[in-house]
C-alpha cells in the first residue's frame, strides 16, 4: 500500500532535484505524525480505504501465530508470534514443601478446615449433606487463596534480550518489565486460571495395618473414606497438604515491535495450556516429595477459561494534543465534534494491536481482556478492562472494541486450538 | 535481600522436583543411556536463520539438530525427563551506534558481549542474574568476534551483541550423579553455537568483518562399548549426554579463508588417553585439528544463512541467485 504522502512526492519527482525525494521510509521517520495522519486519511478523491502505515485496517490484528512444546527442559512452552513482537515463554514447576511455608503449621495443618473442604471438592456426593450450604455452586474456589498466599505462580518478563535497542541487556529489569510482570501476575490471579487444586500435592496417611500412599486419586480416595466410615473414622484428619507446585512463568521478550503485553499473555496462556505436570507423592522414608517420571501419569492443568488480552491505541489526528491540557469537552464542542464528523473528518481513530510505530504516536491505550462463559451460553464476559492516557473512548466506543476483543477471542481460541 | 525489581517465588525457596527412577538405581534406565548415533567426524545439523528480529540491526536464530533419542522422546513420550537437548538461542546486534557521552574516547568499534541462559534454558532453573559461567561465555565471545571485526571502521562507536539461550545442551547425562570434578562440557557446546550465531547476526548488520567466524567443538571420549576395554577416541560435535566420560574437549573460532583460530578454549586432560594407548592421534594438536574441522562445518551452514541475509537485504527473493 503506497502512502498518499509518499506518491505527491514522487509525482513532483521528475521536476524537482533528487536531493528532496524523500522515500516513504524517510518520511516516517521524519514525520510520524503526519505520515500515519496521511494514510488513515486519505483524500477523498483517491478512492482509498482508510488504512495503517503497516496495511491494515483500524480494527485488524497482526498475524498471530503459536507454537507450545518446543523446550525441552520446561513443563510447559509456548512461543507466540505477533507480527514481528515474539514471545518466549517457559513454565518450570519446582516444589515447595509445606514445612518451608513459615506460616504453614500455624494456620493450615493443625486446622482440620482444609482437609474438610478438600474432601467436600473430591467427593461431590457429599456434598448432599445438608449442613454444607456453600460449596454447592461454586465447587472450586475455596482453596484457591493458596495461590496468592504463597505465591504458587511466579511470572517475570524479562526485555533484556536485546529485543529492542533501548534496552540494555544485562541491567536490572526496566520499569516497562517490571509493569509488565505485575499486569500479568494480578491477571493470573484475578482471573483465577490456575486451580489451586492443580497445584496441591497430598499425603494420605496411612491406617493401621495398611500401606497406602496415595494422592490425587480420587477413586480411591472416595473408598478410603467409605472405609474409614465403616471402621468408625480411626484417624481424624487422614489427609493433609505436603507440598504444592510452584510454576515459575518466565517470559522472554526475544523481539519486541510493539503490543508486548498481548504477546506475553498469550504466550502465558498458550505455555499453561500445554504444562504437564508429572505425578508426586510423599515418600515418607525419605521425607520429600517423590515425582513419577511416567508421561502417561503426568497431567495436564485445568485451566479456568480462556482469558485474551486485547489491546488498543488511540491515534489523534490533532498532532498537539500530546502537549496541549486536556480538557473535557464541554457542549460547545461536542457539537463540533458531531458536526465534523458528520462531514467526514475524523478526528481520532481507534487501533487495535499497535505496532511499535503506532504505540509511539497514542496516547490513551485501552487493553480489555475478554473471555467467553463456557457454561453454554458463550456469553462475552470481561475480565478486566484498563484505559489510561485520555477520555477518547468512552462508552460507545469500549462497546465496540468489546465486539472486536470477542471477535478476537474467537481467533486466538483457533489458533491455541491448532497448537 | 529480595529482589525487589522482581517477582519473587516463596520466600523459603522451593526445590526441583525428584524423580523415584533417580533415586533407585535400578537397571532399566541405564539402558536408556542415549548412544551417538552419528559418525565420529559427523556433526549435528544446524538450522540457522538471520533477521527474524526485525527492532534489531541485525539477528540470528539457530538451532541445533535434536539428538535421536530426543527426537524419539518427542515423538514417543514415555518419560517426562527428557534424555538430551538440544541448543537453541537467539542472537542480536545493536549498531555500531555512537557510545554515550560519559565514555573515553575509542579509535575502534568497541564491543560488548552479553550472553544469558533464560531460566527455563537447563535441567536446573537458573537465576535471573548473569552468573559466572555468563560472563565467561561473554568475554570467549567476545575474544572470537574481536579478532574477525574490522573495529578501525567505525571509530567512537559501540556494538552490542545480546545472546539469549533458550535452551542449553547437557554437561553430562542426567542419570550420571554431578561429579564435582567434572566440568561443564555442556558450555562448550553453547559456545560455539553463540560464535556462528554472532557471526550471522554481525554480517547480518552489515559489519564489516575478515570472514565469517565459525565455532566447532571436538572431544576425546573414553565411551565403554560392551565387552570391551575403555577406549578413547576423537569425536567431532559432541553431545555430553551421549558420552559416559569426556577426557577433554576444545572448542575454537575459526576463519577458514585466512586458515586463522581467533579463540581456543581447551579443557580436561588428555594425557591419559594418549600415554597409555601409545595413541599419537588424540594429543592436543588432534583435538585442535578436529574442532576446526566442525568448525569447517558449521561455516557452510553460516555462509548459505549470510547469502541468504545479502539477498534479502538487496531486495531479491530468497532462493534467487545472481
Amino acid at each position: 500500500m503506497a502512502s498518499t504522502a509518499a506518491d505527491s512526492t514522487a509525482q513532483a519527482a521528475p521536476t524537482a532535484p533528487p536531493s528532496l525525494i524523500l522515500p516513504p521510509s524517510q518520511f516516517a521517520r521524519l514525520q510520524p505524525h503526519a505520515y500515519l495522519l496521511a494514510h488513515l486519511s486519505p483524500p477523498a478523491s483517491s478512492q482509498q480505504p482508510s488504512l495503517r502505515a503497516n496495511g491494515r485496517s483500524p480494527s485488524q490484528f497482526r498475524i498471530t501465530s503459536a507454537n507450545t512444546g518446543s523446550l525441552t527442559h520446561t513443563n510447559g512452552s509456548a512461543v507466540v508470534r505477533l507480527g514481528d513482537t515474539t514471545a518466549v515463554c517457559g513454565i518450570k514447576a519446582e516444589i515447595l514443601h509445606t514445612e518451608d511455608i513459615p506460616s504453614w503449621s500455624v494456620s493450615h495443618s493443625s486446622s482440620s478446615l482444609a482437609s474438610n473442604k478438600r474432601r467436600k471438592l473430591t467427593s461431590p456426593a457429599e456434598n448432599l449433606g445438608a449442613d454444607r450450604e456453600d460449596g454447592s455452586e461454586e465447587t472450586d474456589d475455596d482453596d484457591d487463596s493458596y495461590i496468592e498466599d504463597f505465591s504458587l505462580l511466579v511470572p517475570n518478563l524479562s526485555l533484556s534480550t536485546g529485543c529492542a535497542p533501548g534496552f540494555i541487556p544485562g541491567a536490572p529489569p526496566s520499569a516497562l518489565a517490571q509493569s509488565l510482570s505485575h499486569q500479568i501476575l494480578s491477571l493470573l490471579r484475578s482471573t483465577r486460571i490456575v486451580r489451586s487444586k492443580d497445584l496441591q500435592i497430598w499425603y494420605q496417611r496411612p491406617n493401621l495395618g495398611r500401606e497406602e500412599l496415595e494422592v490425587h486419586n480420587e477413586d480411591e480416595q472416595m473408598d478410603v473414606d467409605v472405609e474409614q466410615d465403616r471402621s468408625g473414622g480411626a484417624t481424624p484428619e487422614p489427609r493433609e497438604i505436603k507440598a504444592f507446585w510452584v510454576l515459575y512463568i518466565d517470559i522472554m521478550i526475544i523481539s519486541l515491535a510493539g503490543n508486548p503485553f498481548d504477546a506475553a499473555w498469550l504466550s502465558v496462556l498458550a505455555a499453561l495450556r500445554d504444562t504437564k505436570l508429572p505425578r508426586a507423592w510423599w515418600d515418607v522414608d525419605n521425607e520429600i516429595v517423590v515425582c513419577s517420571d511416567l508421561v502417561s501419569e503426568a497431567r495436564k492443568l485445568s485451566l479456568r477459561g480462556l482469558p485474551v488480552a486485547s489491546s488498543f491505541g488511540v491515534f489523534e489526528a490533532d498532532a498537539a494534543a500530546g502537549w496541549r491540557a486536556v480538557l473535557i469537552p464541554d457542549a460547545e464542542e461536542e457539537r463540533k465534534i458531531a458536526d465534523s464528523e458528520r462531514k467526514g473528518i475524523r478526528r481520532r481513530w481507534i487501533l487495535a494491536d499497535p505496532d511499535g510505530y503506532e504505540e509511539g504516536l497514542s496516547l490513551e491505550r485501552v487493553c480489555l481482556v475478554v473471555d467467553r462463559d463456557q457454561g453454554g451460553s458463550g456469553e462475552v464476559v470481561i475480565v478486566k478492562l484498563e484505559k489510561n492516557g485520555g477520555f477518547a473512548v468512552d462508552r460507545k466506543e469500549l462497546k465496540q472494541l468489546v465486539e472486536i476483543s470477542a471477535q478476537r477471542w474467537e481467533d486466538i481460541n483457533q489458533i491455541l486450538g491448532q497448537c | 535481600m529480595t529482589d525487589r525489581r522482581r517477582i519473587n517465588g516463596p520466600p523459603g525457596g522451593t526445590r526441583p522436583p525428584i524423580f523415584a527412577s533417580s533415586l533407585e538405581s535400578t537397571s532399566d534406565i541405564v539402558a536408556e543411556r542415549p548412544q551417538r548415533q552419528r559418525q565420529p567426524n559427523e556433526l549435528r545439523k544446524i538450522f540457522l536463520k538471520t533477521g527474524l528480529i526485525p527492532s534489531a540491526s541485525g539477528s540470528s536464530y539457530l538451532e541445533f539438530e535434536p539428538s535421536t533419542s530426543l527426537s524419539a522422546a518427542r515423538s514417543k513420550p514415555k518419560s517426562v525427563i527428557p534424555p538430551s537437548s538440544s541448543l537453541k538461542l537467539a542472537c542480536t546486534v545493536h549498531g555500531p551506534k555512537p557510545l554515550p557521552r560519559s565514555a573515553t574516547f575509542s579509535p575502534n568499534l568497541v564491543l560488548t558481549t552479553h550472553v544469558k541462559y533464560a531460566p527455563f534454558a537447563g535441567r536446573r532453573r537458573k537465576g535471573h542474574v548473569r552468573d559466572a559461567s555468563e560472563r565467561d561465555l561473554g568475554v570467549h565471545l567476545e575474544t572470537a568476534l574481536r579478532g574477525a571485526i574490522v573495529a578501525e571502521r567505525w571509530p567512537k562507536s559501540g556494538l552490542d551483541i545480546t545472546i539469549t539461550i533458550l535452551e542449553a545442551e547437557d554437561d553430562r547425562w542426567w542419570g550420571d550423579a554431578p561429579d564435582s570434578h567434572d566440568a561443564a562440557w555442556g558450555m562448550m557446546n553453547v559456545l560455539a553455537g553463540c560464535i556462528t550465531a554472532a557471526s550471522a547476526a554481525i554480517s547480518d548488520a552489515r559489519i564489516d568483518c575478515l570472514d565469517l567466524v565459525a565455532g566447532g567443538v571436538a572431544a576425546v571420549v573414553a565411551d565403554e562399548t560392551a565387552g570391551r576395554e575403555t577406549t578413547s577416541q576423537l569425536m567431532l560435535d559432541t553431545d555430553p549426554a551421549d558420552h559416559r566420560s569426556i577426557l577433554s574437549a576444545c572448542v575454537v573460532a575459526y576463519m577458514p579463508a585466512r586458515d586463522e583460530i581467533t579463540e581456543l578454549w581447551l579443557k580436561g586432560d588428555n594425557s591419559k588417553s594418549s600415554v597409555g594407548t601409545d595413541n599419537r592421534g588424540l594429543g592436543h594438536e588432534a583435538l585442535i585439528d578436529g574442532a576446526v574441522d566442525a568448525a569447517r562445518g558449521a561455516h557452510s551452514v553460516l555462509a548459505e544463512a549470510v547469502r541468504e541475509s545479502a539477498q534479502r537485504f538487496a531486495g531479491l527473493p530468497s532462493g534467487d541467485f545472481t
